[in-house]
């Protein structure tokens, strides 16, 4: 192992590549082990966490799942009553998936009561408002594929409150369906926005976020 | 090396060693049931097993009779009725054997016929005797014999 590793840093150098990401020092305001309040900087990092654990539990449930209305919920059943820790898995991506949200809500109030949110950080800010609003987009087209009732209708409500914006509202909901009503169509569209889309653009998106964090520091407490 | 920093490296090592138990103890606690859930169809057994498919005192022995029965194959999430067609023997000592109507040629179904006492494909001309055994034509294996077992007088036949 550290063989390999010398092998490799002999040629590419990566020791100053390494400390440059891993060797800083944590402000005391932020640091856990100095201050136990320090927890509400933490949950950032919790989101992160639980984004890892998304990909990871997201990458395999693809393995099974099939996005087609003939299948979905039959692949969704045979994952979690046929398949070794289908169950444990699917449910972890569930709700791992409400955490998430959880956290990028508690993330946020610490942000704005700080007032983290202020010069020079502004931009860091509005990238995290996307990424909220990703994380939101995550939820709503996850929320369809197990094709179930509650998934059904819960997206009919959800794209019928999008025909709800005057003038190019209707033109977007069908956009977004496929067609006049959920269903075949739908379902694929969400599954690409869910596994392909979003996932490109929430790393593109946390990238610049974790950029501007280690470029600017953690900010101070007022 | 000023006595700052010596002060500093065990406490370095400690918490390289700690982020390497963290790391290790997730990485392990994940990977178990990833790799379970990724490997367990391989794992699982999906044949139909023993299917009830005559009685033995509706056959005469020396008569090969053909039985088309049904099956649920288990793909995944996906069941399939599967219709094959098996013909059943009763030897002149009672035992029952039991034949695949599967041509060894290409596959084609063969058909009892009775007048001649021969089974016959109609694809290229196959024919075999009662028991399977090839006489004519192209088929280069006698009938694939079924596994079959007799209980309180009915045959099942075995689905692997």
């Amino acid at each position: 192992m550290n063989r390999i590793y010398q092998f490799i840093d002999e040629r590419l150098h990566l020791g100053p590549l390494i400390s440059e990401i891993a060797n800083h020092p944590v402000p005391d305001h932020a640091n856990l082990l100095k201050t136990p309040k320090a927890i509400i900087y933490c949950f950032g990092g919790m989101v992160f966490f639980i984004l890892l654990l998304q990909v990871l539990t997201g990458v395999f449930l693809m393995f099974y799942y099939v996005p087609s209305p003939d299948h979905a919920y039959a692949s969704v059943t045979y994952i979690r009553q046929e398949t070794a820790f289908g169950g444990l898995l699917q449910s972890v991506h569930r709700v791992g998936a409400s955490a998430a949200v959880v956290m990028v809500m508690l993330h946020m109030l610490r942000v704005v009561l700080t007032g983290s949110y202020k010069n020079p950080r502004e931009l860091n800010w509005v990238v995290g408002v996307f990424l909220l609003l990703l994380v939101a987009g995550f939820s709503f087209t996850g929320y369809l594929l197990p094709w179930d009732q509650k998934a059904y209708w819960a997206t009919t409500v959800g794209v019928n409150m999008i025909a709800g914006i005057p003038l190019i509202g209707g033109f977007l909901a069908d956009a977004l369906r496929g067609g006049s009503e959920v269903g075949a169509l739908t379902l694929t569209r969400f599954f690409v926005i869910h596994v392909m889309v979003l996932p490109a653009l929430l790393t593109i998106f946390l990238a610049a976020h974790f950029f501007m964090i280690r470029r600017q520091g953690i900010s101070r407490p007022l | 090396m000023d006595s700052e920093e010596k002060k500093n490296l065990p406490r370095r090592k400690f918490f390289i060693n700690g982020i390497k138990a963290v790391v290790g103890f997730f990485g392990l606690s994940l990977s178990i049931p990833l790799a379970g859930f990724f490997i367990s169809p391989v794992l699982k057994k999906n044949a139909p097993g023993w299917i009830e498919i005559a009685d033995v005192p509706a056959l005469t022995a020396g008569e090969p009779v053909g039985i088309t029965y049904k099956y649920a194959r288990k793909d995944g999430w996906e069941m399939s009725e599967i219709r094959k067609t098996a013909f059943v023997l009763k030897q002149a000592d009672g035992n029952i054997a039991a034949f695949s109507n599967r041509c060894t040629h290409l596959g084609c179904g063969v058909t009892w016929d009775p007048a001649a006492r021969r089974f016959k494909c109609p694809c290229h001309g196959g024919v075999f005797d009662a028991q399977g055994k090839v006489l004519e034509g192209p088929p280069p294996k006698p009938l694939a014999q079924l596994a079959v077992k007799v209980e309180a007088n009915k045959i099942f036949i075995n689905e692997a």
